[in-house]
């Protein structure tokens, strides 16, 4: 069988006024499996909210090919079924609510797809006990905390059924504990709901919760790998302007100090139960 | 510019069904050339407090003085001491407006109603903090310029001002780690070298602890902390309470000493929990780590 998303020589070029373009990805070759937990990181600019436009056909390339589920998101005729497999969570939750309750702004997917009643009933209802928002069917959005939107965001992409849902810095604009909650839920949907993830950050700690951390720069892929071998490569992850989690730059430190510390140590309490 | 922020409480759209009270009973006192570090989950009045410091809310109860007089008063006196106060809300590049660079940072400067060679001093100065100083950046549309760069020619805006408090809320908000590391490295430069007042709002617990000497924690409209950065960002208890993460190095060492290592457990930067560690792993406070690991490691093997 084919991998669910599939990258094969893809540029794109933005273009800019004048005729002129610039290349925001230069030959991506790439495969997710069903299932997989990807994290996506690098550098502002290194093409990592462009590539994921392609995952769902909202960017088509301009150059080589991305195809969902065997489908080629450039061919026309499979636009909808590609978007109604890849749904897409962006930064600003206020930017993705468009209902004045909760359940209505879940509903607004299914609704869309022309469902019977009593089938967009069960999605919202489904998607509401997800993401844990179930108390909150009748509050108008705007009255959510930040966490909460995003929540509400998540579960709006859930109704339409997708296998895959792509991150785009979900948490960037979160609190601590909103941050925690969207986290818990991305990794739930996971573990649990088999849901094909790819996960936009800037953050390396949410990164080490992926099974699979793909760093980009310049347009390219430069590393692609589990968490724990990618930052095996401090110097190269510097070079590319990027930060060890704290925890790892600790663990990091210390080997180099002499403290004999076995490999692969991305949390507190690993770190700390191989130091006692 | 000393600020004193007395019984301050502040409700937005009172007698409302929409009604929130967003401070209540703050008290708090931030003298001349303090780093100090605003930090609190969403909702906890972190922004409406800035505000109230810069002159733009007027207090349900309480008052905010600026020097000795009302931060919001519509007197002469008070506009003078609000124009000192530079405040920098999140993503202050989108607030950008003018076509070109120098026009934008000579937008509040052209205010005060200087002379043109003084604004123009003031423009390639202001530019220059923040790295940003060439002719041809000068004349360069602000929309055309990477996101870093608009924040930078935002808050070379606010400099130009030349302010005596500089609040920045989440300065590095939507930056990747370089440019996290640079923006903050200059907001440290200019405050050494020009000597304001710092007052920096940030989820980022990391960026507080190199930035802050002083830290404020508020919840649910209250302050709940108030202390040295060290102290305040290493007290886990009372930051979970605020609905705040615990540093990673404060959690850390936290466990070793849950585990019987004599370890301070105040250090907030990863070079400091690692100089901890070592010491007390050499000093033998740490159950002889070092006899019981290369057996652990040879186990692994």
């Amino acid at each position: 069988m084919p991998p669910f998303i599939e990258a094969h020589k893809l540029e794109y070029a933005y273009p800019l006024e004048g005729g002129k373009r610039i290349l925001a990805l230069r030959g991506i070759d790439l495969a997710i499996e069903q299932g997989e937990f990807v994290a996506l990181v690098g550098p502002n600019g290194s093409g990592k909210s462009t590539l994921a436009r392609h995952l769902n056909g909202l960017l088509l390339p301009t150059a080589g090919e991305v195809r969902v589920g065997g489908l080629l998101t450039s061919d026309s005729r499979h636009l909808w079924t590609v978007r109604q497999q890849v749904g897409m969570v962006f930064q600003n939750p206020d930017n993705q609510l468009v209902a004045s309750t909760v359940e209505e702004d879940v509903a607004f997917g299914p609704e869309n797809q022309a469902l019977p009643p009593a089938e967009i009933r069960r999605r919202v209802d489904e998607a509401l006990g997800v993401v844990g928002l179930n108390g909150y069917r009748t509050h108008p959005p705007q009255m959510l905390s930040g966490g909460q939107k995003q929540l509400l965001a998540i579960a709006g992409a859930l109704a339409s059924r997708p296998a895959c849902i792509v991150f785009d810095e979900p948490t960037s604009m979160l609190d601590p504990p909103g941050r925690r909650r969207v986290l818990e839920t991305i990794r739930r949907l996971n573990a649990e709901e088999r849901l094909t993830v790819v996960l936009i950050t800037q953050s390396m700690d949410e990164a080490a919760a992926a099974r699979r951390v793909l760093v980009m720069h310049a347009g390219r892929i430069a590393m692609d790998g589990p968490p724990v071998e990618v930052f095996e490569q401090e110097e190269q992850l510097q070079a590319l302007g990027l930060d060890l989690p704290p925890v790892v730059e600790i663990a990091h430190r210390l080997r180099e100090r002499g403290t004999p510390l076995p490999t692969g140590l991305l949390t507190v309490e690993a770190l700390a139960r191989a130091l006692c | 510019m000393l600020i004193r922020v007395e019984d301050l409480s502040y409700t937005y759209a009172p007698g409302t069904p929409l009604e929130r009270v967003a401070l209540q009973g703050v008290n708090l006192e931030i003298g001349p050339g303090e780093r100090v570090g605003v930090l609190g989950p969403t909702g906890s009045g972190k922004s409406t407090l800035v505000q109230h410091l810069a002159g733009l809310l007027e207090p349900t109860a309480g008052q905010v003085w600026l020097d000795g007089v009302a931060a919001h008063a519509r007197t002469a006196a008070a506009r003078a001491r609000r124009q000192r106060v530079g405040l920098a809300f999140q993503y202050p590049e989108d607030q950008i407006f003018e076509q070109t660079v120098f026009r934008e940072v000579a937008f509040g400067p052209r205010y005060l109603e200087l002379g043109a060679a003084e604004i123009t001093a003031r423009v390639r100065w202001a530019l220059e903090m923040v790295g940003l100083d060439s002719p041809a950046m000068e004349g360069r549309m602000p929309l055309t310029l990477s996101g870093g760069e608009m924040r930078r020619v935002a808050l070379a805006g606010i400099l130009a001002m030349r302010p005596e408090v500089l609040i920045l809320d989440e300065p590095t908000a939507g930056l990747d780690p370089r440019g996290r590391r640079e923006l903050l490295g200059r907001v440290r430069a200019w405050q050494e070298q020009i000597g304001f007042t710092l007052i920096l709002v940030s989820h980022n617990l990391g960026e507080l602890a190199r930035v802050a000497e002083r830290a404020v924690v508020l919840a649910r409209g209250q302050v709940v902390a108030d202390g040295s950065a060290r102290q305040v960002l290493s007290d886990g208890e009372s930051l979970r309470a605020a609905g705040l993460d615990v540093p990673q190095t404060v959690a850390l060492l936290q466990a070793l000493r849950q585990a019987g290592w004599e370890v301070r457990t105040d250090r907030l930067l990863p070079e400091e929990a690692v100089a901890e560690i070592v010491q007390a792993a050499k000093l033998g406070l740490a159950k002889s780590v070092s006899l019981r690991k290369p057996e652990r490691e040879e186990a692994r093997l």
